[in-house]
């Protein structure tokens, strides 16, 4: 491993705090005289709201007001909230547009009261038709699910576009794939598909506001992006920037999740509103099934190579449900940039990415660890499978013959001076022929062996994912009272270690003992800006900035407080690969997979704290691999029948794969620190590697995730000859690429 | 003004009789490990007037075999049950099942009691204690009674206790070579609920075995016996496969599943037939069986 | 009810009611190292000691804490300090949210518990959003191997 220059790993900043049950995070905060609030939420999927009688609830001791979208309008006017689609109000008004939506807000002197009477308020509908489909929901006829998204403030949609589209993304040439795909000696189309889900954080959602004098509010939450939501919480109840302020506190995880703005404004506003604190936790259960979740997809794959498996053209036509609100969404497309990126991993003479996202009337969607790519590199990956499969190549030849090396011309023009592909993919395949120890390919908690009827199979699976440069961040560093140094941060510490990166590099760069240096998560008015933890650009940027501080902090003689303000940096950027292996074996009576191993093999350059860099491999994998097998909201007939962690499954200590990781060092990385960014990495093409190792164990392709024992099952046992049971129930086939397509042209899809 | 939730009496009796008359308040409710009650209260699913907590009362802890038999006290821990060295080693199937019921910490404290009590078609030791030919022994107003499983859970979460009902313990009948075996489905996650179980007992004398159960649990309202198990007696080790085979069919022709996470009703059933299959060839000792 | 009881080894007097969760009544006694999550008992990270014994503080109703001896992460420094140093040493913690309960789990392991396999079962219903696992389980060993030193001096 390449250190830029002597490092010392201490235990994390926050290890002790944490070890001991010290660090107070968002839910162990609440001010003296608070009212609780509970949201009383829709439980239909479409509906108009008629009447609301809150009559029994303001009869129960303790709750000292019920309040109401009117209510709130009265008193803010009626902007409506989000990050970048301005499109959700902050309870419904008149309508409601996913069963879990608020609608009215108790607010009483504990929690259990303000719950329990949240519980008797009574709401009368009219129902609406649900939308719960989303390439119905694009096609004509489809029932609107607003009346006209395009005049919402922030509207990436116009008129000409079918009225239940929330975002398109189209990038590349569809014409051109077509000419290409056309004298390819194998082409291959498939159609895949994916769940809703959680980000799985174990710390629900809680956000704490007290008013302060002058109008202005102080809030504090689970808020991954604390200068964002400022913006936004102060644009929506028309104040200005700085009569808000984002107090710090940790996070317990987010995932991609924690970016809302809808339900920290809702607190904010209602502590305004009643002039006293007012704290809003959600349950675990009420988080899962009321607040954001990804994407699920429908993603249909043409992709096509030479004679000798070469590939040629890549088509990407995915349709993804966006739920109700667009407002979560907070890139300018307000489209998933996994999806923009994802034909980024290989060279190909033509390539088309279309990405149609659909308003229905489910839960909304936001992000989740890499949004897009997960679902595009389960379809993309396990598409190459089938066309080696046509081809008569191996899986690996068709990925190693394609990958980028460097000097070489990505599919989107860009030349990589450094691109490792092939590096990559040998050394996972390599790690996972030389399992040090032959339990090392078991998972580690099995109890019996794998019997020996079950059938083994092997699965790879690659991903590329570009470092941004550094994104604008802010830091101060100033002398404390103890003869310490103290530097003020402007986002929480979020799990990964990034308030350790800051002590490290900055004693690093002073030359000091990383014990006399403090880190401290600040507020909002305290820093000129941060963009929010998120989209990996956590460690590149702060690296950048630490350097700066220090030259900034030795130039002005090292003893009074200096603030410095990066911009975006101007580096070029790095691509980093991921390669996995996957180790199943299937019983072929039962259809139950059991993932021995995943082995990981990541393009990296420097490693700044490896165990925390260790964590973030493990943790992807682990991801990808619930992702994989496990985990679906199961959202039907606009309700979350998973909404509670016994239903919705998340992997446990016993259940994961044996986790191995080569890194591939050496690389070229970004910023003064030279890293590639880590941690959106691994959890992308597990499920794809799993896949095609059941594919391989099976001889059947299961193109729907998760890859339950039931699917796999049917598609063994089925009278439907190696598709899946909901595959052969599938009249969408081919209905994803007309859909983007009809989009992409601005014309409705069909019928 | 109307309080909010109310607050329920709790009763910490100190002997089975006291706790056959605190459950005869109107609302009162037996509470033991309080795995279920406790996530029923929190979820507002339960809002009992009386509780009736039955975990001081020593009669209820005692676990000794007596002749021919192993009598285990209501409240002894699902815990305690499958690290009991005797238990292991004379009645397996009890102690795998009472393994492998949720997590550590509901193991820690859910009781026997509330395992058969609950009656909730998915949990793991009734198929067990059906195929063992257990009885549950209970006292209450009436005097004390012994019940099969199947007699004592009617239906989907339901029992035939009179509300003063108490569990005292269940006696699993000790027979010297008896073999029992339980195996659970959870191609998910080993924390989750079975997608089905299966519980098995044989006796086998010169290679034939001359008694067997089959019990199945998670495929239907609740746990069943298998009574076509039966027909293996008498035959001979070359015949097995058949037979078992067999026998599973019967067992997945009696299951009466539905569709949940776990797996679709058509999905359960089949699994039925696998399950019942390969829990039979186990413990008769087939061989090949699943290890 | 009042619920008398002994918390991190010192007296606890608490008037609750009988149903509210062991959860409910150290997080409103300011005692918040202990963590609200599922409330369903599957995740771990409400896991505190009673009488020894690793309980979901979400589930456990604290009519049957009264008179109980129980342990929270708060008290893990004097109860089980060679946990809590594994746990830091190893680096067996991300966000940390789950934290609380993995060291209670593992500080409630008794000797039996010895390899990995053990571990992950032991383990397997504190659930870890961010880690996979890996530096937890090494912790959790590490922290068995100095209790077994602690127990018999090499
Ligand atoms: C996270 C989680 C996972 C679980 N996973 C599983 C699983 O995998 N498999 C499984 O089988 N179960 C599972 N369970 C359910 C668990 O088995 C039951 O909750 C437990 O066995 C009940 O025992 P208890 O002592 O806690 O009962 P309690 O909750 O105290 O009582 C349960 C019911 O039984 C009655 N009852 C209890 N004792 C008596 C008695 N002596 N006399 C009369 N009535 C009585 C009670 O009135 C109540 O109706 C899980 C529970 C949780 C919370
Ligand atoms: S909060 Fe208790 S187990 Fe999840
Ligand atoms: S450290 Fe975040 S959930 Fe475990």
């Amino acid at each position: 491993m390449t250190l830029a220059w002597p490092r010392v790993a201490g235990p994390r900043v926050d290890a002790r705090d944490k070890a001991t049950g010290a660090t107070r995070y968002s839910a162990d905060v609440e001010p003296e005289g608070a009212l609780h609030a509970a949201v009383v939420r829709s439980t239909v999927p479409h509906a108009e709201v008629l009447a609301v009688d809150a009559s029994a609830a303001l009869a129960i001791r303790g709750v000292t007001a019920v309040v109401t979208a009117q209510d709130l309008e009265r008193r803010f006017g009626d902007e409506l909230c989000g990050r970048r689609v301005r499109d959700m109000p902050l309870l419904a008004r008149d309508k409601v547009r996913f069963s879990g939506e608020g609608i009215a807000v108790v607010l009483a002197t504990t929690r259990q009261v303000a719950e329990d009477a949240a519980a008797l308020v009574v709401v009368e509908y009219r129902e609406l038709t649900p939308v719960l489909d989303a390439l119905a929901a694009l096609g004509p006829g489809s029932p609107r699910v607003h009346e006209a998204p395009w005049r919402y403030d922030g509207a990436v949609v116009d008129q000409s576009h079918p009225p239940n589209l929330q975002s398109e993304l189209v990038e590349g040439d569809p014409v051109a794939v077509d000419e290409v795909l056309g004298r390819a000696a194998h082409v291959v189309t498939r159609t895949y598909r994916t769940p809703s889900g959680h980000q799985g954080y174990l710390e629900p959602q809680c956000w704490t506001a007290s008013p302060r004098p002058g109008g202005r509010v102080a809030l504090l939450g689970t808020v991954k992006a604390p200068y964002r939501l400022r913006e936004q919480t102060a644009k929506t109840l028309g104040l200005a920037l700085e009569a808000v302020e984002i107090d710090p506190v940790p996070l317990g995880g987010d995932f991609g999740g924690k970016g809302g703005v809808v339900d920290p404004t809702l607190c904010a506003a209602l502590a305004l509103w009643a002039n006293r604190p007012v704290r809003l936790a959600l349950r675990a259960g009420e988080d899962m099934s009321a607040t954001d979740a990804r994407h699920p997809s429908v993603v249909e794959v043409s992709v096509g190579c030479d004679a000798d498996g070469a590939l040629l053209a890549l088509r990407v036509d995915a349709v993804f449900d966006g739920g109700a609100y667009a407002a979560v969404k907070p890139i300018p497309s307000a489209n998933l940039h996994g999806m923009a990126e994802c034909a980024l991993g290989y060279r190909l003479e033509a390539f088309s990415v279309r990405s149609a996202i659909a308003y229905t009337t489910t839960l909304p969607k936001g992000h989740m660890r890499a949004p897009g790519a997960p679902q595009a590199a389960f379809a993309i990956e396990s598409a190459l499978d089938e066309l080696a499969s046509a081809a008569g190549v191996s899986p690996v030849e068709l990925r190693r013959r394609s990958v980028l090396s460097g000097g070489d011309r990505d599919a989107y023009g860009h030349v990589w001076d450094e691109a490792r592909g092939a590096e990559t993919l040998d050394a996972a395949l390599e790690a996972a022929d030389a399992a040090p120890r032959p339990e090392d390919r078991e998972r580690p908690g099995r109890r019996r062996p794998v019997p020996s009827g079950w059938r083994r199979g092997r699965g790879v699976a690659l991903y590329a994912r570009p470092t941004a440069p550094p994104a604008t961040t802010s830091l101060r560093l100033a002398p404390g009272d103890d003869g310490r140094l103290v530097v003020e941060l402007p986002f929480p510490e979020t799990g990964t270690g990034s308030h350790s990166v800051v002590r490290d590099e900055l004693a690093a760069a002073l030359g000091v003992d990383p014990e006399n240096v403090e880190v401290r998560q600040v507020s909002t008015g305290l820093l000129p800006y941060d963009p929010g933890v998120g989209a990996s650009r956590v460690t590149v940027g702060l690296t950048a900035a630490v350097h700066q501080l220090a030259s900034r902090w030795w130039e002005s003689g090292g003893t009074e407080a200096v603030t410095v303000e990066t911009g975006s940096g101007t580096d070029r950027p790095a691509l980093s690969y991921c390669a996995q292996v996957a180790d199943v074996a299937v019983d072929p009576e039962t259809g139950q997979v059991l993932v021995s191993s995943v082995v990981t093999a990541a393009d990296v350059a420097s490693v700044l704290r490896p165990r925390s860099h260790r964590m973030q491999i493990d943790g992807g994998t682990v991801m990808g691999y619930g992702f994989a097998c496990l985990e679906d909201l199961l959202e039907r007939d606009g309700q979350v029948w998973a909404p509670n962690l016994a239903e919705l499954r998340l992997p446990t200590a016993a259940d994961v794969p044996s986790l191995r990781t080569v890194l591939v060092e050496g690389g070229r990385g970004v910023g003064p620190a030279n890293v590639k960014a880590v941690g959106e990495l691994t959890n992308v093409p597990t499920a794809a590697a799993i896949a095609n190792a059941v594919a391989e164990a099976t001889g059947r392709r299961v193109r729907q995730l998760p890859l339950t024992a039931e699917r796999v099952f049917w598609a063994l046992h089925g009278e439907t000859g190696g598709e899946t049971g909901d595959e052969a129930r599938d009249e969408a086939r081919g209905e994803a690429r007309n859909v983007a397509r009809g989009v992409a042209r601005g014309e409705e899809g069909p019928a | 003004m109307t309080e909010s939730s109310g607050d329920a009496a709790f009763l910490v009796p100190g002997t089975v009789e006291a706790a056959v008359e605190a459950l005869g308040a109107a609302g009162a409710v037996a509470l033991a490990g309080g795995t279920s009650i406790g996530l029923m209260v929190g979820q507002g699913l339960l809002a009992p007037s009386v509780l009736v907590w039955l975990g001081r009362i020593p009669e209820l802890s005692v676990l000794e075999e007596e002749d021919g038999g192993m009598s285990i006290g209501a409240t002894t821990t699902l815990a305690a049950l499958a690290a009991h060295p005797r238990v292991r080693a004379t009645v397996p199937a009890l102690a795998d099942a009472a393994a492998s019921v949720g997590n550590t910490r509901v193991r820690a404290v859910a009781t026997i009691g509330g395992a058969v009590g609950h009656a909730d078609p998915r949990q793991d030791l009734p198929p067990a204690l059906l195929a063992l030919d257990a009885r549950v022994e209970v006292a209450g107003r009436r005097g004390r009674r012994r019940l099969a499983i199947d007699e004592l859970i009617d239906g989907f979460m339901s029992t035939v206790l009179d509300p003063d009902e108490v569990i005292t313990a269940v006696r699993v009948p000790l027979v010297v070579g008896r073999r029992s075996c339980y195996l659970r489905y959870t191609p998910g996650s080993a924390d989750d609920y079975p997608t089905v179980a299966a519980a098995a007992t044989a006796d086998v004398a010169d290679g034939v075995p001359t008694a067997v159960r089959l019990a199945i649990g998670g495929a239907g309202p609740a746990a069943y016996l298998v009574p076509e198990a039966e027909e293996l007696r008498g035959v001979p080790e070359g015949r097995w496969a058949s037979a078992t085979a067999e026998v599973a069919e019967s067992a997945a022709r009696r299951a009466d599943p539905v569709d949940d996470r776990l797996g679709s009703a058509a999905y359960k059933r089949r699994m039925v037939a696998v399950w019942a299959r390969r829990v039979l060839e186990r413990c008769l000792g087939a061989e090949g069986a699943l290890p | 009810m009042k619920m008398h009881a002994r918390v991190n080894g010192s007296p606890f007097v608490a008037e609750v009611p009988a149903t509210s969760s062991l959860l409910e009544v150290l997080r409103g006694a300011g005692l918040t190292g202990t963590k609200e999550g599922c409330r369903i008992g599957v995740c771990g990270v409400c896991t505190v000691l009673v009488d020894n014994r690793p309980v979901s503080s979400c589930l456990y109703l604290a009519g049957c804490a009264d008179g109980a001896d129980i342990w929270t992460v708060e008290g893990m420094a004097e109860h089980a300090p060679s946990v809590v140093d594994a746990f830091v040493e190893c680096e067996g913690m991300q966000c940390g949210i789950c934290t609380p309960g993995q060291i209670v789990a593992v500080a409630s392991m008794g000797p039996d518990v010895r390899d990995e396999r053990d571990v992950r079962h032991y383990l397997s219903g504190n659930l870890c959003r961010c880690t996979g696992y890996g530096t937890i389980v090494e912790a959790a060993l590490d922290a068995q191997a100095r209790r077994r030193d602690e127990v018999a001096p090499a």
